[in-house]
């Protein structure tokens, strides 16, 4: 039997991961772990680009809580085109970034999604989940996360940068990554080796963020127990409750979600 | 990366020079000087040599360069699209099909299109590979489908989209319509349409002659309009690619041993803005799952046609 390769080894740590009963900050970490143990060597690869991009504060600059989500227009994977503001008429909006389907923390991250969905509904809510590859592709996460929601392709990334979220990956971890068997490059449809920070916005109906968490190492990802209790709130406003704004608003520092102590 | 940091960086590689930049960018030049400093420790080396105040790319500069140009008209297009989408007028969608691209590649992307805006408006215009590709230098089209193009013109980007290979088809009456599996040897002695319009047709009479297929004597056909109408009429065979839409009536088939490929590639040009609507429409068939045209042996299936071999099984 041929040697697998470093992706393949770690897609069975990544379905023991899925079956976990535990906390998606938990699961993510066990993958991470396992990292570390088959190789190392790559997740020496990895700290040294999340250091760069951690030294750099890459990502948060991105829309703040309070300001505006800008609107965009992109095709899920069916080539729908769905449209923020379309969707902002029926609810809150959960909008999350992924880097792709290979990666095992996105696989853990949509399933985790997929597994709110009910709740995100109940609350009058949606999630999209945004990431830069071709159709293809988005619609073998959408299928292995069992989603209920679009995944959308922001191809080359524009939508990624407009909202100052992109990061080169660099010629060291583009290394590691082909060497391990993740050669993004078909799947996105282009050669620049970009992936947004995996961040997640949460928008309310009136357009503007109300919570995100923007985290530069990917391995970690927004709590989904905090996504559904940003939403509880808003949800009252998605029943028609009026609502003030300024003084009310509460304390922004409050919706900008950081990781977890889990350690990285 | 800042979107801010890139439009600097973009700046200062057309002028080559940090004080023009600052002015085209309608920014100090302390503040792009500061801009250019973070983008480079976030890439991780230096981007310029600074030899004032001329500005020259270092290699990982002259790297970096159309790859972030490329992630900036992206962000660009995606921002005005959106703001597009709030005036009401996206502008006027102008491309140009090569003849042998079947249009029904594009009909569900317009569909979306169509749906999100009421006033969508498109130039469509058709030509051989040659005059597509003059369609683009002249600006009467922002983008271009087709299979080959000249290189003669280096200002052409070029996406490929697809490859796939091509299928004989028959009418259903005919004789070979009722055959599991066709050889070069079923094509000899039946009358052949040659699609003149199609870049490959040579390469497929060079290949059939190859085969002692009597190519030359074949019916040549100018349209794919004519060539449907004359496989309805059941007056000869023809080979054509994967992605053709063909009528009901008509059944496809691989030939075995027919080993060629095309490419079907989306073209625009580098360097001219681009209206909301093109880089829309650029996005979408880029992303596209194509996949039912690339499956080496079978026709696509988007209406359920029983393919050849399962009409004779």
């Amino acid at each position: 039997m041929a040697e697998k390769t470093f992706a393949e080894l770690l897609e069975e740590s990544t379905e023991n991961s899925r079956m976990m009963d535990a906390p998606l900050s938990v699961r993510l970490k066990a993958v991470a772990d396992e990292v570390n143990r088959l190789s190392p060597e790559f997740a020496g690869v990895v700290g040294r680009m999340v250091a760069r991009l951690e030294a750099n504060s890459v990502g948060q600059s991105a829309p703040q809580v309070g300001e505006q989500m800008p609107d965009f227009i992109l095709p899920d994977e069916k080539g729908t085109l769905v449209r923020l503001e379309n969707l902002l008429e029926q609810g809150p909006v959960v909008v999350s970034f992924h880097r792709g389907h290979w990666c095992p923390y996105c696989r853990l991250n949509a399933d985790g999604l997929a597994r709110i969905a009910p709740d995100v509904k109940r609350l009058g809510a949606q999630i999209v989940a945004i990431s830069p590859e071709t159709h293809h592709y988005g619609a073998e996460l959408k299928s292995y996360a069992k989603a209920p929601f679009p995944i959308l392709a922001d191809v080359d990334n524009g939508y990624a940068l407009e909202l100052n979220l992109l990061f080169w990956v660099g010629d060291e971890k583009r290394e590691a990554m082909q060497a391990g068997g993740f050669d993004i490059a078909p799947y996105q449809g282009n050669e620049t080796w970009m992936l947004p920070i995996p961040a997640t916005f949460i928008v309310g109906r009136d357009g503007l963020v109300k919570a995100r968490y923007i985290d530069p190492d990917y391995r970690h990802r927004m709590e989904l127990e905090a996504i559904l209790a940003t939403l509880g709130p808003l949800s009252a406003e998605t029943v028609g409750r009026s609502i003030s704004f300024g003084a009310g608003n509460g304390d922004r520092s409050q919706h900008e979600y950081r990781r977890r102590s889990t350690g990285s | 990366m800042e979107m801010h940091q890139i439009r600097y960086f973009l700046a200062v590689t057309r002028t080559l020079n940090f004080t023009r930049a600052a002015d085209e960018c309608n920014v100090t030049q302390p503040s792009l000087t500061r801009a250019m400093k973070q983008l480079e420790a976030e890439l991780g080396g230096d981007l310029f040599r600074r030899e004032r105040p001329a500005a020259q790319l270092t290699e990982l500069g002259q790297r970096m360069q159309p790859l972030l140009k490329q992630c900036y008209e992206a962000a660009v297009g995606a921002r005005s699209l959106a703001s597009s989408f709030k005036g009401g007028k996206v502008g006027t969608l102008r491309i140009a099909i090569a003849d042998a691209v079947d249009l029904s590649l594009l009909i569900p992307h317009l569909e979306q299109l169509k749906r999100l805006f009421n006033a969508l408006e498109f130039k469509l215009l058709r030509g051989n590979s040659k005059q597509i590709g003059e369609y683009l230098k002249k600006g009467e089209a922002e983008l271009g489908i087709a299979v080959e193009m000249d290189k003669d013109w280096d200002r052409l980007d070029s996406w490929p989209l697809f490859t796939e290979s091509f299928l004989l088809v028959v009418n259903e009456r005919h004789p070979l319509a009722a055959q599991g599996s066709v050889g070069f040897d079923d094509l000899k002695k039946q009358q052949l349409l040659s699609r003149g319009y199609c870049e490959y047709a040579e390469r497929l009479s060079a290949t059939l002659r190859a085969c002692d297929i009597d190519a030359d004597s074949s019916h040549d056909i100018s349209s794919e309009h004519d060539l449907i109408k004359l496989l309805e009429a059941d007056i000869g065979i023809a080979i054509i690619p994967c992605s053709a839409s063909m009528p009901d009536k008509l059944r496809r088939a691989p030939i075995e041993g027919l080993d060629i490929r095309r490419t079907v590639q989306l073209f625009g040009v580098a360097g001219r803005e681009r209206t909301a609507v093109a880089s829309a429409v650029m996005k979408m068939l880029r992303s596209a799952d194509w996949q039912p045209f690339t499956s080496p042996a079978m026709a696509p299936a988007r209406e359920a046609r029983p393919a050849l071999s399962i009409v004779a099984a």
